[in-house]
């Protein structure tokens, strides 16, 4: 960004306080978050700037030696009706502070900020003032950063999800993603909203697998200062902070049935209360959740219910697992290929062709995780940057010959776990969610089959 | 301080802990920083007394003093010095700051207090606390590599004044800040699935 183009989509500040360190301190502050910036130690020199310049906010101090800041707000009022003016204040004297408000300053503020609390008054009196054309510059200039990420794949099922992905991105509808574990569901989500109206503003993950019940609720919803034993400070939820955005719920499967109804209540009224708080929050969100599991069996086993499995279930995009379309794992290799390659300063390299045969051969029952996991080991183990079949780690090679060649449901069984485990490197959290069952039902698998993980090296 | 000339070359992070601090955690930071980035990373050992001085009324630790006095250590070049403390700091207007540093300055000052989701009357999760202090560790240090805050808001060099936007941010630096830094600097990123 060149300084002519900053200039323009800046709103301007004029600080207005007698005290050298409160103006420094503050005009260092909104400087470094992207304001221009101005001050004043006097209301006479504030009111001569005010004439000369264009400021879009003046933070004028209540005290100050001669004029006060109420005689100066007055004033400006006369010279720049325009002028958006908050007080500064200390706790003591918010009476005059009050005065202040009634005689049409915006807002006010004390003394020592909450920066939390002053950055959204700034923004809050900048909305206010509805400075259209800052706000064109600054999406223009948001535009090159808010880029969708690239979906690899151009087999047939690839190309379909591609075109919902587009399809559905132009609406505000709710997207149910489907699919296995690594098969990339929040790279599809991050798409979705990068090329929706929503992509100046977040998106919010929530991995509500990941969380205990009462964290969950309070990680969605918020909660107030005192809300219970031990919260000494708001904390805010995440719907709060996908206002204008996206929030992504993933594995919306695991969320208790209490959260459920917490979570349709919040998704039909778009509004939420922080937990120990009074007021309701309004916020604008997209929703798009994800999930690896049968809702519809989970529906009918009554583990979720159906009033919000209608609501999430408007338009739903199923990414198909990589051992069903094969034609993307070349192509998906030689993008981690180039992306690794790039990242570790090596030389630009290539795949050998027996290590693409081995690669294509494979099931991959870790999806697309699985596969940049051996691509970037084979770099880092690899001499050159060229990806031989040996680099390769051994689970790959060895599912060249078939699992279940006339096994028992059991002997399948326990292959199919070795090699999902094998393939999240023991992460157990990981592959029960790709086996679709919880960390419990597979210690005890693991027991019963006697697995073991294979020493390190080993792949 | 005078820094004249090139002041973003960085070729090692260390590490000081300030006031009573875990051993422990300062590993876990260390080995948290050591995966995003490649200079090395090491842990000083506390044989320096530093001072805080403690705000009137606040029990909070003041942070720029904090950061002065850590600028005034001998301080080589090529190394960006991080103090971390487990001190709720605050500097006279603000009522709480996560951290500090100067643009292209050799140090920073970064506070847990904060990051813990203890704090916040959540349960404790040590590894939310790593990232988001080595996160916040990365933002700082960024500073000192003359970046400024960035207007994205999954950039590591977003402006965040609540732990929320922290978490939000996430632990990379966007496609217009990254450039900026010095070449070998960033260990490689991974993709999200
Ligand atoms: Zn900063
Ligand atoms: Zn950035």
């Amino acid at each position: 960004m060149t300084s002519a183009e900053r200039t323009t989509q800046q709103s301007a500040i004029l600080i207005v306080d007698d005290e050298p360190i409160v103006q420094q301190s503050l005009a260092e502050w909104f400087r470094s978050d992207g304001y221009e910036v101005d001050s004043a130690g006097s209301a006479k020199e504030a009111l001569r700037k005010v004439a000369e310049g264009r400021y879009d906010i003046a933070l004028v101090d209540i005290k100050m030696p001669g004029m006060d800041g109420l005689e100066l707000q007055s004033r400006l009022a006369e010279v720049e009706p325009d002028l958006t003016v908050i007080m500064i204040t200390a706790y003591a004297s918010v009476d005059s502070a009050v005065q202040a408000l009634k005689a049409g300053a915006f807002d006010y503020v004390t003394k020592p900020f909450d920066p939390d609390e002053l950055s959204h008054l700034v923004r809050r009196a900048i909305e206010h003032r509805s400075l259209r054309f800052e706000n064109i510059r600054l999406k223009e200039s948001l535009d090159a950063i808010a880029g969708a990420p690239t979906i690899i794949g151009d087999s047939p099922g690839m190309r379909h999800v591609l075109d919902l992905v587009e399809a559905v991105s132009e609406t505000d509808a709710t997207v149910l993603i489907r699919g296995d574990s690594g098969t990339g569901k929040e790279l599809v989500a991050r798409a979705i909203h990068a090329k929706s109206g929503r992509r100046y503003n977040p998106m919010v993950v929530v991995n509500c697998g990941a969380l205990a019940e009462g964290i969950l609720e309070s990680e969605l919803f918020g909660h107030e200062k005192g809300a219970f034993t031990g919260a000494q400070y708001r904390h805010k939820g995440k719907f709060e902070m996908a206002d204008g955005g996206t929030i992504f719920l993933d594995e919306i499967g695991a969320v208790s049935q209490r959260v459920q109804v917490e979570l349709l209540r919040v998704l039909e009224d778009k509004v939420v209360t922080r937990v120990g708080g009074q007021t309701p929050i309004s916020v604008d969100f997209r929703v798009i959740a994800a999930t690896n599991q049968d809702l519809e069996a989970m529906v009918e086993a009554g583990d979720f219910r159906e009033d919000l499995f209608w609501r999430l279930n408007v338009f739903t995009v199923e990414i198909p697992p990589l051992r069903e379309r094969p034609e993307d794992i070349i192509a998906l290799a030689h993008h981690f290929l180039e992306q690794y390659c790039h990242a570790m300063n090596r030389p630009h390299s290539n795949i050998t062709p027996e290590a693409l045969e081995v690669l294509g051969s494979y099931s991959w029952p870790g999806n697309v995780r699985e596969l940049e996991n051996a691509i970037e080991r084979a770099i880092v183990v690899g001499k050159e940057c060229v990806v031989r079949s040996e680099d390769l780690p051994v689970r790959v090679h060895g599912s060249t010959e078939p699992v279940v060649n006339g096994s028992s449901l059991a002997e399948v069984e326990r292959a199919h776990i070795l090699s999902v485990l094998n393939a999240m490197e023991w992460n157990i959290s990981k592959s029960a969610e790709a086996l679709g069952v919880d960390r419990g039902t597979l210690y005890n698998k693991i027991k019963r089959y006697g697995l073991q993980r294979p020493p390190d090296g080993a792949g | 301080m005078e820094l004249v000339s090139e002041p973003s070359s960085v070729e090692a992070v260390h590490l000081l802990t300030v006031g009573p601090f875990p051993r422990r955690m300062a590993e876990d930071l260390i080995i948290g920083l050591s995966r995003e980035v490649r200079v090395p990373c090491r842990l000083l050992e506390e044989t320096t007394e530093i001072e805080t001085q403690i705000l009137p009324d606040r029990a909070q630790v003041h942070a720029d003093h904090l950061l002065r006095q850590l600028e005034a250590l001998p301080i080589e070049r090529g190394i960006k010095l991080v103090g971390v403390t487990l001190h709720d700091m605050a500097i006279p207007i603000f009522t709480f700051v996560f951290g500090r540093s100067r643009l292209g300055g050799p140090a920073t000052v970064v506070s847990l207090a904060r990051l813990r989701p203890e704090f916040y009357g959540l349960p404790a999760d040590p590894a939310v606390t790593m990232r988001r202090g080595v996160a916040e560790i990365l933002h700082e240090i960024g500073h000192n590599l003359e970046l400024k805050h960035c207007r994205n808001y999954s950039c590591l060099m977003f402006f965040s004044h609540d732990v929320e936007t922290v978490d939000l941010r996430g632990m990379s630096f966007c496609a217009s800040c990254a450039p900026l830094l010095p070449a070998g600097f960033l260990a490689p990123g991974r993709n999200r699935y």
